[in-house]
């Protein structure tokens, strides 16, 4: 196992590194005070090549390999401080993208990822319903086939992208008495008939990212949209949600490495009774507490990354990264704010922010608990 | 049309590094005002009136990386002239000469100075050794009568001052005449298959040494915390006493 970056790697990740913090961080705070989405920086990391980084070349990717991918998302969440935005593209890339690369016939491929890859596109995907959240497979939303159509009906709830989405990979049964067999996945494209994306939802972090309630009244979705197989949603959805997260956190890895830094240079420059506050053994353990934090989380990343693109299994893998590096995001953050003292808990200080932010990493793709359940149930508990 | 774009790796001015230390390969940079005459070639060949862009730049393998940006930003090809020194400007100038008579370019674009020395000497240099009219501190550039004629927008002091030479020509840029394009990962990977040609001096057939030396770089002196005063009576003796400005 080998994590030095070749020269390739290491100009592709200084050139992510450059591009974000050059193009990417205007009117942050602007934006997470009124709920902005940064639709320009959306379509400039288009083209630069970052919804592409996992996708296949033949498909308008960059065929990158998972850790290399998973670095370059890392080195975005360092240098882009809009993590709204970050959250918005992960969102795309592990629940509309992938789940098209890897069960996508050849046609939905050709249509939707070169769009998907270069920024004119977003994705995004509908699972949860107001009664099904950790239980995800209960869902109630059904499609019934009806010539060559199926009719969707049912609500889902925090869909993240919903309100800006072209396409929504929707998750409903077409029977179910079949239960888990029954789900079945869909590819929803925007403004179809009976497809209603209702309130935008307002949230307490990541308010840059939108997200939606969507309703399906007799939505009528061509049979090639149908994703997979019938009767293959939770297969397909479980694989998804394996990619998700391991790569999901990638950015907040980054992100934690910045405030690492932040802190550093505060505490160094931040005088109190006669010395810089780093010098106070009761600082300065927070700061070390900070930096075990970003490498462990870092290299669970880093061993995630290296397993899946050696076709190894991931799933307990997955599961704990997420778990790790959603609690170590959580907790540098609030560090941060305390070692900033008054000044972290203002908004231009751009610190209190990332707590707002990261509170949600142990909510999403499987909260916290639901994380500890996997890996006790692999660990034969 | 062939464009000859010369350019430098420097420490990232974002970044910063005290210019005495050795910034380390993955913080530099192409020279922003290199970056700008690079736009401007590309900008050039996309409204069709160049056929060719050809990058140069002198250095150690190390700037092989700000090469590749070139080249991810829609260089043709580059040259890197294999000498790792400290050159000074005259003889930045002559390497870039022989390069110019070897590639024989129909313009050179290149920045007005490097943001690590601020020179602002090397386009003056080499208009001069090659007997070329040359136009600095350039806002816009247009060609005429098919191409040997440039017409160019300098900004000087006094305003802004509208020249017209014939080709082959040097420009130097200034900041405003473009904004130039981001690096993008596609442009990066096909930057790969792009060739770079390594020449030393020998090659192109120069002999260049330093006419000058750097003795010592020094920060600048840091400055003493400022004092308070407790009445306006004290100010106006300290600056009458102390500042002298009264
Ligand atoms: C920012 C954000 C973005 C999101 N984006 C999307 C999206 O794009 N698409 C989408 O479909 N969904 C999305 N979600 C929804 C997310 O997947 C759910 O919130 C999550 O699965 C939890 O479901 P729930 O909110 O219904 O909570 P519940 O499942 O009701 O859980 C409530 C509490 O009970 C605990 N709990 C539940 N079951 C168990 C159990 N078996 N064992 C132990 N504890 C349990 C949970 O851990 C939690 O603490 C998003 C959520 C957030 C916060
Ligand atoms: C919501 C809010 C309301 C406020 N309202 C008021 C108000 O109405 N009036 C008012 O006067 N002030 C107010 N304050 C200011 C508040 O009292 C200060 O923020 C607090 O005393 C900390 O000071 P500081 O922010 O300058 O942080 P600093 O003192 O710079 O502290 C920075 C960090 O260093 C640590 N630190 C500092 N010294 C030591 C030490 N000796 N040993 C170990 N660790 C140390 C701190 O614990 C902190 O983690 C308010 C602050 C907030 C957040």
């Amino acid at each position: 196992m080998d994590f030095a970056w070749s020269d390739q790697q290491r100009e592709l990740l200084n050139a992510v590194g450059r591009f974000a913090s050059q193009q990417l961080n205007y009117d942050v705070i602007e934006n997470d005070r009124e709920g902005i989405f940064n639709h320009e920086a959306w379509k400039k990391c288009g083209s630069f090549g970052i919804q592409g980084l996992p996708v296949p070349t033949e498909h308008g990717g960059l065929g990158m390999d998972p850790l290399t991918t998973v670095a370059a998302l890392e080195r975005l969440g360092y240098a882009c401080k809009d993590n709204g935005l970050l959250f918005s593209i992960n969102a795309h890339l592990w629940t509309a993208v992938t789940p098209l690369v890897y069960n996508g016939s050849e046609a939905q491929k050709k249509k939707y990822l070169p769009g998907l890859c270069n920024g004119t596109l977003i994705g995004g995907n509908a699972m949860s319903e107001p009664n099904s959240g950790s239980d995800a497979f209960s869902l109630t939303t059904t499609a019934i086939k009806k010539g060559s159509r199926y009719i969707l009906n049912g609500s889902k709830i925090f869909v993240t992208n919903g309100p800006i989405a072209d396409l929504l990979v929707v998750f409903a049964t077409v029977d179910k008495t079949r239960g888990t067999d029954g789900i079945s996945a869909f590819l929803v494209e925007k403004n179809s008939p009976g497809m209603n994306v209702a309130r935008k939802l307002e949230k307490m972090g990541l308010r840059t990212s939108p997200m939606a309630e969507v309703f399906f009244e007799n939505c009528e979705v061509p049979e090639e949209n149908l994703l997979g197989k019938e009767g293959g949603g939770a297969f397909l959805f479980t694989r998804s949600m394996t990619w998700e997260r391991g790569c999901i956190l990638a950015s907040a890895v980054g992100s934690m490495q910045r405030l690492l830094e932040t802190c550093i240079r505060y505490a160094n420059e931040r005088k109190q009774g006669g010395q810089s506050i780093g010098k106070y053994q009761l600082v300065a353990s927070k700061i070390v507490d900070m930096k075990v934090r970003v490498e462990s989380s870092r290299h669970m990343l880093y061993y995630y990354g290296w397993l899946s693109g050696h076709r190894k299994s991931v799933y307990l893998e997955a599961a704990m990264t997420k778990l790790h590096i959603a609690d170590c995001w959580v907790k540098c953050s609030e560090d941060a704010i305390q070692i900033h003292g008054g000044y972290g808990y203002m908004t231009e200080y751009e610190v209190e922010r990332e707590l707002r932010d990261a509170i949600a990493s142990k909510l999403y793709s499987g909260t916290s608990e639901i994380q500890r359940n996997i890996v006790a149930s692999m660990l034969g508990l | 049309m062939k464009i000859l774009v010369p350019f430098k790796s420097v420490p990232d001015p974002n970044d910063a590094t005290f210019a005495g230390e050795a910034a380390s390969a993955s913080k530099s940079v192409i020279n922003p005002f290199d970056e700008i005459a690079i736009e401007e070639a590309l900008r050039i060949r996309e409204r069709g009136e160049a056929t060719e862009i050809v990058g140069v730049t002198i250095g150690a393998p190390s700037v092989d990386e700000q090469i590749r940006a070139a080249l991810a930003m829609g260089v043709d090809r580059a040259i890197r002239i294999d000498d790792a020194r400290a050159l000074d400007p005259y003889a930045v100038a002559r390497i870039l000469r022989a390069v110019v008579e070897k590639e024989a370019p129909h313009v050179v674009i290149m920045g007005k100075q490097a943001v690590d020395d601020d020179s602002n000497q090397v386009g003056q240099i080499l208009a001069g050794l090659l007997g070329w009219p040359q136009a600095t501190f350039v806002s816009s550039i247009e060609f005429l009568d098919n191409k040997t004629r440039a017409r160019c927008t300098r900004e000087t002091d006094a305003g802004l001052e509208v020249v017209e030479l014939d080709l082959p020509a040097i420009i130097t840029t200034d900041l405003r005449l473009n904004e130039p394009r981001y690096v993008s990962l596609p442009g990066l990977i096909r930057a790969r298959r792009k060739p770079i040609e390594v020449l030393t001096c020998d090659q192109v057939g120069v002999n260049v040494r330093p006419l000058t030396t750097v003795l010592a770089v020094a920060r600048p002196p840091k400055r003493p915390a400022g004092t308070r005063v407790e009445s306006v009576e004290e100010l106006i003796t300290k600056l009458k006493q102390e500042a002298k400005v009264i």
